[in-house]
């Protein structure tokens, strides 16, 4: 297996802007683009003319929002003629970013993401469906449907009863509360107010459901950008590079009621058993996680998928955590930072551009610059890891950042 | 607007449930993949193909959907989940149909792990102007009102002389509204003509045990097609793949009738005929009447029909192979008379009444009555049953009494009470139920009648074969009519299932 191959010429970020996430009625997406790139390259000392290629995402734009095809709108916008590529997520964006860089063709581009939901509010679910499954769509299922069925099917796996079931119900209306905790502190985030467990148990005894209103991501509108360049470049824009140690992708059906696990994500564990090789590091090394919680099971369920907690455990872990939360997970007795910025529950979650989100949350973060939120611990924080999600687990991107290049 | 490629796509792979088994390591999909994504390359030509159509299923996992998608938004709430095929070989997902989902509270641990089948039927809204959009991944418990049955492909044991009925089906939902002690049934949201046709072809495949690609031809009268243009015929022959299958295609001929509630009837004697002549090859035809019967809501013009109508699809197959009942002979008459029309474009039928009775109904079914027992030389003691159409109760009765038959020779087809007017399958859901019971060398009358007008006498004489085949259909029509798991439904509620998606 060739670990290595990140190993050298690393590419490092030099800079991350992005806009609130929210409803953004009167703003054309391309709008949204540009306020995040200002922010980045205002940061970065760079005009738009030092970018040799734009790597740009979004999820469903071109079907929301109807706007051409998105290279040709940004170019002329922004009068850019460079090479530009269009992905459904940011992490893939990012990932053909850092291929190019490493590969030595550029030495500095931009990685952006937008999405712009709220304008088709009215259909956005059904959209979703379709796009993320077709088959489970014509057979009836929901944005939420796979959810709750993923919980069901855990609680059975492990047989979770009687009182542990409470505790992982409770625990469950506890990610959301800390992540709403979390938000509080993010300047742009699309929920800056607390919750309550009582409130997220109301909103499921509601719906009817395990999974309630306070259980799930909402529909936003934002967008991101990152600055991504080689060493050598970065060093010259920034005394605070931050390393991508590894980034790494994997795949799974479709269609979540035909794949073999029903309890957890294979792409999931794939991509993070890879990109902790790459790495050269194990999940104790990690300490800072934005995870990909399109619902608050998906939270739980990434902290055993990605190596955190053992297969059917991670409730217990959070539960424990949470009972006097401190701003951290506490995991086998080491400190796990985990949704700072609040998670797709609270910050938002505009597809394309969400994982840029999680990106700018480390990067901010292991630059010590997250301000209110920054995280707070005896120990040096060094590492901090993405995972990012297409379609319920279709596709997973995990990518590890440090302060330094091991 | 409707993909027409796309939906022929997901229709011909969804409506029967197809996929392939991988020859070489057992895997299932479903989906009509030409390799095994674990054999890969060797495996190319070792895909057989199989169907879950006719199968059990497992409902795995399942919770509740109380906020659609907007296609599935006049569903209201329903459950949706997981459903397992071969031991777990293959899952899909699916949505349990025919449950009516108020406030009660659903314990679905006690569903999952409950076995289901698989039923064909509508899958979401769509435009008026739209494809209409079917599937069978919706399901109902098997335990419930709809059992799972086999269907075993027998080798034909007899060779009759005379043409005559060898399977038949009588389908309806397990909705009714019950008035002024009368019942009468209601579709669910997802069942019109067409779900109604198919399952109760199912049903007739099911009880004849008839090899599906020996059926050559297949009729279907409806007088409440959701289209205008567009065969329900078509479904059929595709869903329960009639004749032999070739690139997607079914040799069969397919066709639709229309007559009022005459529709199939009429075509029993051409069924017969064709299954007859020795130069046609052909060894079955099957003949179904569906309807979703139409009528305005009862404070409007036509809406009279409120009180009546009902829904069921009647299917019969006919051969000249392990026949339960010959058909003996045959009259049919016909006259322009405008006692009930719809007018092209038009929701529901109109009837003004001045016909309805005397000039339109009495006279036909007594012509027709008459002169076929004449031309046969029958007497009314020679008939062990008779069978009107049966729009009302007081009509049939009226009419059985005037020709001089008694309460044994015509209360056992009459289920009008139990069903409502199901149109084109009234009378063939009389004729099934009579089979239903009749001993062999019984005698039926049959007479239908569509308006228009006119109608159709048959004479079926039962062999011994009929008692043979009886236990291999649980859907008889006592069964539906007495099932413990009928659910009633109230005025508002009716409309509502009976308009649709």
């Amino acid at each position: 297996m060739r670990v290595h191959y990140l190993a050298s010429n690393r590419p490092v970020i030099v800079a991350a802007g992005r806009t609130c996430f929210g409803e953004h009625y009167d703003k054309q997406p391309e709008w949204l683009m540009e306020e995040a790139w200002l922010r980045a390259s205002e940061e970065a000392c760079i005009e738009r003319k030092d970018l040799e290629a734009c790597f740009i995402s979004d999820y469903f734009l071109l079907l929301t929002n109807k706007l051409g095809l998105e290279e040709g709108f940004l170019s002329e916008l922004t009068e850019l003629h460079v090479p530009m590529d269009f992905t459904r997520s940011f992490s893939s964006a990012f990932s053909n970013a850092c291929n190019a860089i490493q590969s030595g063709k550029y030495d500095l581009v931009l990685i952006g993401g937008m999405e712009k939901m709220t304008d088709r509010l009215a259909k956005i679910r059904d959209d979703l469906m379709a796009l993320g499954d077709p088959w489970s769509y014509y057979a009836g299922g929901t944005p939420e449907a796979n959810h709750e069925l993923m919980l069901r099917a855990y609680v059975k796996k492990y047989r979770i009863e009687g009182d542990d079931f409470e505790k992982l119900n409770l625990a469950l209306a506890q990610i959301s509360v800390k992540n709403h905790l979390h938000a509080l502190k993010n300047e742009y985030a699309q929920f800056r107010r607390k919750i309550t467990v009582e409130q997220v148990l109301e909103a499921r005894k509601s719906a009817k459901r395990l999974l309630g209103m306070y259980d799930f991501a909402p529909i936003s509108d934002g967008a991101t950008a990152v600055i991504l360049a080689s060493e050598e470049v970065g060093k010259k824009l920034t005394d605070k590079p931050i390393y991508v140690l590894s980034s790494a992708s994997a795949t799974d059906y479709l269609s979540y009621p035909a794949r073999s696990e029903l309890t957890g994500f294979i792409s999931v564990r794939l991509a993070a058993k890879r990109a902790m090789e790459i790495a050269g590091l194990s999940p104790m090394d990690i300490q800072l996680l934005e995870v990909y919680d399109q619902s608050t099971l998906l939270e739980m369920i990434a902290l055993e998928d990605m190596g955190f907690c053992e297969h059917g455990t991670a409730w217990k872990a959070i539960y424990d955590s949470c009972l006097n939360y401190k701003g951290y997970y506490e995991i086998n007795g080491r400190k796990l930072f985990v949704n700072l910025n609040g998670g797709l529950k609270a910050d938002g979650n505009p597809l394309g551009a969400t994982g840029g989100a999680q990106i700018f949350e480390v990067f901010k973060q292991l630059r010590g610059e997250a301000g209110e939120r920054q995280a707070k611990s005896d120990e040096e924080i060094r590492y901090g890891c993405v995972l990012e999600l297409e379609g319920f687990g279709t596709k997973a991107h995990v990518h590890i950042f440090g302060r330094e290049s091991p | 607007m409707s993909s027409e490629p796309i939906e022929r796509r997901i229709s011909y792979l969804g409506d029967r449930l197809r996929g392939r088994r991988c020859l070489i390591c057992g895997k299932e999909y479903f989906d009509l993949r030409d390799y095994c994504g674990n054999c890969g390359r060797k495996s190319f030509g070792k895909m057989a193909d199989i169907d879950f159509f006719f199968e059990k299923g497992k409902l795995e996992l399942c919770t509740l959907v109380n906020e659609p998608t907007n296609k599935f938004r006049k569903f209201g709430s329903y459950v949706y989940g997981i459903v397992s095929f071969h031991d777990g070989r293959v899952r899909v997902p699916g949505r349990i149909t025919d449950m009516l989902i108020e406030d009660e509270e659903i314990d679905y641990s006690a569903l999952e792990g409950k076995e289901v089948v698989p039923r064909f039927r509508r899958r979401y809204s769509v435009g008026k102007s739209d494809i209409i959009p079917t599937i069978s991944l919706a399901f109902t418990f098997a335990d419930e009102y709809y059992p799972h049955q086999e269907y075993v492909i027998l080798k034909p044991k007899k060779e009759y002389e005379t043409p005559g009925i060898v399977g038949y089906g009588f389908y309806t939902s397990r909705f009714r509204i019950k008035e002024d002690g009368l019942e009468r049934a209601v579709p669910f949201i997802d069942e019109d003509a067409i779900t109604a046709a198919v399952e109760a072809g199912k049903l007739a495949l099911i009880h004849s045990g008839v090899d599906h690609s020996l059926i050559g031809k297949v009729y279907v009268g409806s007088e409440s097609n959701p289209y205008a243009v567009k065969p329900i015929a078509s479904k059929v022959a595709q869903v329960l793949m009639l004749g032999e299958e070739d690139e997607g295609v079914q040799g069969v001929d397919a066709i639709d009738t229309e007559f009022a509630c005459k529709a199939a009837t009429s075509m029993f004697k051409d069924a017969v005929a064709l299954v007859n002549y020795p130069k046609m090859g052909i060894q079955y035809a099957m003949v179904i009447g569906a309807d979703n019967s139409q009528a305005a809501p009862r404070d409007c013009p036509g809406g009279e029909l409120d009180f009546f109508v009902g829904f069921g699809g009647c299917a019969y197959i006919f051969g000249k192979t392990d026949v339960i009942a010959e058909v003996e002979g045959w009259f049919s008459c016909t006259s322009d008379t405008p006692d009930f029309w719809r007018r092209d474009g038009e929701p529901y039928p109109m009837h003004g009444g001045r016909f309805t009775g005397d000039p339109a109904y009495f006279k036909h079914i007594r012509k027709a009555a008459k002169k076929l027992m004449e031309k046969m030389n029958l007497k009314v003691s020679d008939i062990n049953y008779f069978v009107p159409h049966q729009p009302n109760i007081p009509f049939p009765v009226k009419i059985a009494r005037e020709l001089g038959f008694k309460e044994e020779q015509y209360l056992p087809g009459l289920q009008f009470g139990r069903f409502g007017n199901t149109y084109s399958g009234s009378s063939p859901l009389g004729l099934a139920a009579v089979l239903d019971i009749a001993k062999p060398y019984e005698r039926i009358l049959l007479v239908s009648y569509g308006s228009g007008a006119g109608s159709d006498a048959y004479c079926f004489m039962t062999t011994s074969q009929i008692l043979e085949k009886r236990d291999r259909q649980k859907m008889t029509v006592r069964y539906q009519a007495e099932n413990p798991h009928i659910k009633y439904v109230d005025y508002y509620t009716y409309r509502r299932l009976k308009i649709g998606l």
